[in-house]
């Protein structure tokens, strides 16, 4: 017997609201799955950016004078020679800033002086000589700071770095040539700065949950707003306690000042991740119970299909129907039914993900989505059918000839 | 009848166990999946301060330099902060019934007896309006008197978390507390308030912080000599450097809101606003076109994005997927009455008439329905501690996945309303079965 679908048609017109409710059941179920996974995708892509820093390894310490006596420059010497001095510290700075998270500061900077030309504005940090290597981050032109670089702490902003360090894409992007070293940078109240070396691409601190590569930083000891932080790099499996050990240290040495937080920084990464991840598993688990539910469709149409045609089966059978051509029929059935959810599927698919680019700015579908999402219904909707249909194939002839 | 109706449902769903854990189960699902978004959209979307949306506003104006907006991708908006000459100016005024200034700042409490190390303690630099202007709740004392504002006078408000700690929660009204090495007195307070979302303070710490655990008069931000913590921003034209000429500088950094009860109020401030910016502008300041706002507080809460993006998008997913499930719940009725259908025939044709079968079948609906529901809610509840359990309640998803009384009553609607639309077309379809066609057969 060949595909036949003309019986097959007359057969679905029979129960034509069920099969049209699983239809439609798989159209929503489709677009659902397609815009869920493609959005997926861009949480996932986020969450695995590089950060660029050595952030298993690390933890931050944020220090704020509470009194006039604070004196911030003796403060950070003393808190970082007891931090060197503990075993298992690779590299310790002080920062003006803490990447990955929102505590830090943004700057303006133009090419050229008077704000003339394109202004670019990165985050920036103050840091010691110590700050890449405590970050693990790394120089791949021009040089570090060293010692002699370091502009002390002044109480107000009068003095300021005049060099700075910064990463390859914010390179990229102030001088598409290539040449970014030795080239000079001007604030916005004329400071000029030049760069003396750049960077691999690491996150500074973050604006509104939007982490960035456009990362400046000027070798300076912060303290002019009355805090710091101390980021400290460990060895493997130290961070915590060696956090620990800081804060009982620094917590009862003076009076004039308050840990306002310590956090290792994976923290901070989990934060930076929250709702990207919260994302990710809400739609993950939506899209296989979508899929479960719509093939739970498939699986009850088919099984109450085969159980109402019991007698025709029969006859089918009686009359030379083989098993096979018998699971051909429910199979085709079924493949007309999921061939017109996927039709109207891929349009309410790509009206949900035009809609979400119009209204959320979310790129644009990958039509691969689409496709995969197409054949991976097709596949496990005929899966579904596939038991109800063997056990259509198992109704004996003889049934036909048995009043019920 | 009723009676008859729930014993001959029973008695059916019991038939077809398979079938009937089916429905409750995809019912539940995707019930459960709307409370936890519906919760955290509920929760984003509220207004803490309703009762006085039209009369509380943010007051902002466009003090930004001349070559850029102060948000380039919202060019329309002014900065969200003040300058604080601006602020400071504007709260002389005596049109508002009440009006805030505030800043945040660093602080740290100590002197209290049996205290060994200072704590940190988030401050909030405010002026005494505050409390009344926001309906804050106290648990001792109170707000301090208006002149404190001026002096300023060392005056400070604790709030329940602090005083706890600092006081084991006795009345600490009158004691002298130490904060950042100055020397200050208790007026008040506060009793359990957590305002979600934090309207006042979307910028420094974002609309789901914690609130602050102290309060002391603004006053103490010039005094203090010290840089604010909160959000600062300033244009790239900026040049003072010391804390000085910081205060008269461009930078925005205060926040300010006014009480305006009447029509009448906000015309009259507005008008205040409009003539010292005109009078600014002669002055040579204020480079950009007037663009003074008095912002209410919904209108703040959405044009700050407090409702993310993400919400509503996964509220609208959960929302299909209750669709889905819905209608893979419409198909396994429909062919289940109509399985049920000869049975229907019979009944017809011993005198049951079509409305009567359409209620038989509603009965069962509604059963299902109620399952659903039932077990959705306890699926929602169980989500939304998950999510807490996942992020932690000082996290914004963990502070914002409360359970509350509206979402149960909502998803309660939800359950029964939803499910009854979607059993209404399988129960007309078995309230038509004709008798004769089904006695034929047999």
């Amino acid at each position: 017997m060949s595909l036949n679908v003309k019986p097959v048609v007359s057969a679905l017109r029979h129960n034509r609201a069920g099969a049209m409710l699983v239809a439609l059941e798989i159209a929503i179920a489709l677009a659902v799955m397609v815009n869920a996974a493609w959005i997926v995708a861009q949480r996932v892509h986020a969450i695995e950016t590089p950060t660029g820093i050595d952030y298993h390894n690390m933890f931050a310490i944020g220090i704020a004078g509470v009194t006039g006596d604070f004196n911030p420059s003796a403060a950070e010497q003393a808190d970082l020679a007891y931090v060197r001095s503990l075993p298992g510290v690779v590299s310790a700075s002080v920062a003006s800033g803490v990447p990955l998270a929102a505590h830090g500061q943004g700057d303006f900077f133009w090419k050229s002086p008077e704000q003339r030309g394109a202004m670019i504005n990165p985050r920036t940090m103050q840091m010691d000589e110590n700050g890449l290597k405590t970050l693990g981050a790394h120089i791949v032109a021009g040089r570090d700071f060293t010692a002699a670089d370091i502009v002390p702490y002044f109480n107000d902003y009068s003095r300021l770095a005049h060099e700075a360090l910064i990463t390859q894409s914010l390179a990229r992007k102030l001088f598409p040539g290539g040449d970014a070293l030795g080239k000079a940078l001007y604030t916005g109240s004329d400071n000029l700065v030049t760069i003396i070396g750049i960077t691999n691409d690491f996150m500074g601190s973050v604006v509104r949950a939007d982490p960035s590569y456009d990362t400046l930083v000027f070798p300076q000891t912060p303290g002019t707003d009355g805090f710091y932080y101390i980021l400290v790099r460990t060895r493997p499996g130290k961070t915590q306690a060696l956090m620990q050990a800081v804060v009982d240290h620094i917590a009862p040495s003076s009076l004039d000042r308050v840990i306002t937080f310590a956090h290792p920084f994976d923290y901070f990464k989990q934060r930076l991740d929250a709702e990207n991840r919260n994302v990710v598993i809400f739609l993950t688990t939506i899209t296989a119970l979508v899929l479960a539910v719509a093939c739970l469709g498939i699986f009850g149409l088919t099984t109450f299909n085969v159980s109402a045609r019991t007698k025709q089966i029969g006859t089918m059978r009686a009359i030379g129907a083989r098993r096979r051509d018998v699971v051909a029929h429910f199979m085709i059935e079924n493949a007309i039914v999921l061939i017109a959810g996927v039709l109207v599927g891929c349009t309410l698919a790509l009206g949900a993900a035009y809609w979400l680019t119009a209204q959320y700015q979310l790129p644009r579908l990958d039509l691969v989505y689409l496709a995969v999402g197409v054949i991976g219904v097709a596949i496990v909707g005929q899966l579904a059918a596939w038991q109800p249909a063997r056990r259509a194939a198992s109704v004996p002839p003889s049934v036909a000839t048995r009043t019920v | 009848m009723l009676g008859y109706y729930l014993r001959l449902s029973l008695k059916s769903l019991r038939r077809t166990p398979g079938l009937t854990a089916l429905m409750v189960c995809a019912i539940a699902l995707g019930i459960g999946a709307c409370i936890v978004t519906l919760t955290v959209y509920h929760a984003m979307s509220g207004n803490p301060i309703w009762w006085k949306n039209n009369v509380l506003y943010a007051v902002t104006m466009d003090s930004w330099e001349a070559a850029r907006p102060y948000d380039p991708e919202h060019p329309t908006l002014p900065p969200w902060q003040m300058t604080y000459k601006d602020a400071t100016y504007l709260a002389q005024s005596n049109i508002p019934k009440r009006s805030v200034v505030m800043a945040q700042l660093h602080g740290s409490l100590s002197g209290v007896a049996g205290q060994r190390l200072p704590v940190n303690a988030l401050t909030r630099a405010t002026t005494g309006d505050f409390f009344a202007m926001f309906d804050v709740p106290f648990q001792y004392g109170g707000p301090w008197r208006a002149e404190a504002d001026k002096g300023p006078e060392p005056v400070i408000v604790l709030s329940k978390a602090m005083n706890d700690t600092l006081f084991g929660g006795r009345d600490s009204v009158g004691k002298t507390v130490v904060w950042s090495g100055h020397q200050f007195r208790v007026t008040g307070v506060l009793a359990d308030w957590q305002p979600l979302p934090k309207f006042y303070d979307l910028i420094d710490n974002g609309p789901f912080a914690a609130p602050e655990d102290v309060f002391v008069p603004f006053a103490w931000t010039a005094i203090m000599q010290q840089f604010p913590t909160g959000n600062t921003d300033c244009p790239s034209t900026t040049k003072e450097r010391t804390f000085r000429d910081f205060l008269g500088s461009e930078c925005v950094w205060t926040e300010m809101w006014v009480e305006l009860p009447t029509a009448a109020s906000r015309h009259r401030f507005q008008a205040f606003m409009d003539a010292y910016w005109a009078a600014q502008h002669r002055a040579g300041r204020f480079p950009r076109p007037l663009n003074n706002h008095l912002t209410t507080v919904d209108q703040w809460l959405q044009i700050n994005g407090v409702v993310s993006s993400d919400s509503r998008i996964l509220l609208r997913v959960a929302f299909a997927f209750l669709a889905v499930c819905l209608i893979n719940t419409v198909g396994i009725l429909l062919t289940k009455f109509l399985r049920g259908a000869p049975l229907t025939g019979l009944r017809r044709a011993l005198g049951a008439r079509r409305i009567q079968i359409f209620l038989q079948h509603i009965v069962e609906v509604s059963m299902v329905s109620l399952a659903g529901g039932t077990l959705g809610l306890a699926l929602g509840a169980f989500g939304l501690l998950a999510v807490r359990a996942l992020y932690g309640e000082a996290d914004q998803y963990g502070a914002l996945a409360h359970f509350d009384p509206l979402g149960v009553a909502w998803a309660l609607a939800l359950a029964a309303l939803s499910t009854l639309a979607a059993g209404l077309y399988p129960a007309l379809t078995a309230g038509r079965v004709p008798p004769a066609v089904y006695l034929k057969s047999r």
